[in-house]
């Protein structure tokens, strides 16, 4: 027995160092721990429905095809007001970081109108975009905005000195090719950061977004109708946990577009 | 990953989990003294009951031989988060629309309706531009309520149909709460809203819409707010419900006998003008009540339509056993007798 004792220590030890295996264990572990409170201790499924009913309320609504609906109507959102925030957010970053002056006009009105919860906008969505996927994107817009225009900023303020000076030396002594041939390309890491950063906090509001009746489907109006206000915490449950997959989607998406595509060049810099 | 980390890793998830199993025991109420009533409220005049009671100390002052020294009052957008605090074991009583307890009670909730609250109460208010002559001229309509499950939905739906409009198809509902709704009316987002008072009210007076039809008119005596007390309180100090019913009676007379204080007392609570408060209990069509009787039945009804809703999630329609006790409220109607 004692001579069986290390291969079977060193296979179980290789088994291990198997790539996800340890992911997969701790996932188990969670989900073990969560079903044993949920069924065993708290006994209730209003204050914590079990593993098993959220995975069951999930391929139910999968099933049914009003997952895929819901999936779709929010992105849709998302993508309104992501392009919304793209398109000002950058622009506005750029000029800010760029030119002294357009900084000191802008400061005090970003700093005021950064802070204001995306959800506190919700009554002028209504008025200037009436019941539309338009409202529910403005939300968005609100919520993705400031990360992006922060982080342009913030790139084109961390221009390489040096950078400058040589394109200078160049010839490049307009702001105009300056901005386009030198702060541009060094700022694109912390605008994509942004955009990243923005797709998540968009993401975020989507539930705020689609509360107030702007259309009759999608992840954040399915978690009020049929979770929240029927106490089905089930599928309360089921649709947060999409509203996390479908973020995780889109993150590793945007890293692969951004990292292995957009930034290729940096990978030959940066480590 | 070494054997080492690997060990780390599980004895934090093990940790976790101990840490949840304590949080979860210590979160689960125990029995203990009762010396803090909590009551969960919300700010329309259908619930000024509890307002009346609130504010000239009735609580307070007839429930301290049972040991209660405090009583704090919790005020809630709508029910469902108020059904949730009263999950979560944070309110022992609720003044509460009576659909949110049905379907927490579906899903697990401990609780009954001992009393009734107010009867009808909400408005139909259409766009000015709208020319509202019967239910038909609503074809086509956008119209704001809150969402399905609710009184308001429950109510305008049945209606529609008893008038030959198929509410899927004839007309819009969007659902939504009734802040939002005002501003969608008073945007043009939505040609009119059927909501609670004092919200139809309010849309009257800022010019936004004008109220057309009662909930009265559209199902005669329906229930809406009901008082809910939990079931911990049941058990556990039915002396303390009787008491709190008969509080709840004396208010809701006191109401009935003085409209215009009543109005007084809601203003000086949400920090209204007291007119926009008399216009609307001038204009609604609902009247406060203690009686859990006379609700009963239009509330099973409303326990059919939950039901209805959410097959085959629930196996049967809830009984009036496991929705109500009226017992409370009919030892304290003998004992006066």
């Amino acid at each position: 027995m004692t001579q069986l004792e290390p291969p079977l220590k060193s296979k179980t030890r290789s088994f291990l160092k198997k790539k996800g295996i340890i992911e997969i264990f701790s996932f188990i572990a969670v989900v073990g721990i969560w079903e044993f409170v949920a069924v065993f201790i708290v006994k209730n499924k209003f204050a914590l429905p079990s593993f098993h009913s959220v995975v069951v309320s999930f391929f139910e609504f999968l099933s049914s095809g009003v997952m895929l609906m819901d999936i779709l109507t929010s992105l849709l959102h998302l993508a309104i007001g992501l392009t919304a925030a793209v398109c000002i957010g950058i622009p506005i970053g750029a000029v800010t970081g760029w030119f002294r002056i357009a900084d000191r006009i802008a400061y005090p009105i970003v700093e005021i109108l950064r802070p204001i919860p995306p959800l506190a906008w919700i009554p002028f969505a209504l008025i200037w975009l009436h019941l539309t996927h338009y409202a529910a994107g403005f939300i968005v817009f609100i919520g993705a905005t400031f990360p992006i225009l922060i982080n342009t900023y913030a790139g084109f303020r961390n221009v390489p000195k040096v950078l400058v000076e040589s394109a200078k030396v160049l010839g490049c002594t307009k702001d105009h090719d300056l901005v386009k041939a030198v702060a541009f390309p060094s700022a694109l890491p912390f605008i994509t950061t942004g955009i990243r950063i923005g797709t998540g906090v968009g993401w975020m509001c989507i539930v705020a977004a689609e509360y107030f009746g702007v259309s009759k489907s999608g992840l954040g109006y399915r978690l009020w109708i049929e979770g929240y206000w029927l106490h089905h915490m089930d599928n309360f449950l089921a649709y947060m946990i999409t509203i996390g997959l479908v973020a995780l989607v889109l993150d590793r998406f945007f890293r692969y577009f951004f990292e292995e595509k957009l930034l290729k060049w940096r990978k030959e810099i940066v480590a | 990953m070494t054997p080492k980390k690997i060990l780390v890793v599980f004895v934090l998830i093990i940790a976790a989990a101990a840490l949840t199993i304590a949080a979860v025991s210590f979160l689960t109420p125990k029995k203990q003294s009762l010396t803090h009533l909590r009551i969960g409220y919300q700010p329309s005049t259908h619930q000024i009951a509890h307002m009346t009671a609130m504010e000239k100390g009735w609580w307070e002052e007839g429930l301290a031989k049972f040991g209660i020294e405090e009583v704090s009052d919790y005020e809630f957008p709508s029910g469902p988060p108020e059904m949730q605090a009263m999950l979560a074991g944070d309110l022992d009583i609720a003044y509460v629309g009576a659909t949110p307890p049905i379907t927490a009670i579906y899903e697990g909730l401990d609780a009954k309706i001992v009393a009734g609250v107010q009867i009808q109460g909400s408005h139909l208010a259409l766009r000015l531009e709208i020319n509202y002559t019967g239910p038909d001229d609503l074809r086509g309509l956008k119209i704001a309520t809150f969402p399905p499950g609710s009184i308001q939905d429950t109510v305008l739906r049945k209606w529609l149909i008893d008038n030959g409009l198929d509410p899927e198809n004839d007309l819009e509902i969007v659902a939504m709460g009734a802040g939002e709704a005002v501003s969608a009316i008073t945007a043009g987002a939505v040609d009119g809203a059927f909501l609670p008072h004092p919200s139809p009210a309010v849309i009257e007076l800022e010019g936004s819409g004008k109220m057309v039809v009662g909930s009265g008119e559209m199902w005669t005596n329906h229930t809406c707010c009901c008082l809910v007390v939990s079931g911990r309180l049941i058990k556990e100090y039915p002396d303390v419900v009787e008491q709190i019913i008969r509080i709840h009676i004396n208010a809701t007379e006191y109401n009935k006998s003085h409209p215009d204080e009543a109005a007084e007392i809601y203003a000086r609570k949400v920090g209204w003008e007291v007119e926009k408060v008399q216009y609307s209990l001038n204009t609604w069509d609902g009247y406060w009540v203690s009686d859990p009787h006379i609700g009963m039945n239009v509330t099973l009804e409303y326990a059919q339509v939950i039901y209805d809703l959410n097959k085959p999630r629930y196996d049967r329609v809830l009984t009036e056993g496991e929705l109500f006790d009226t017992s409370f409220y009919d030892n304290i109607i003998a004992k006066e007798a």
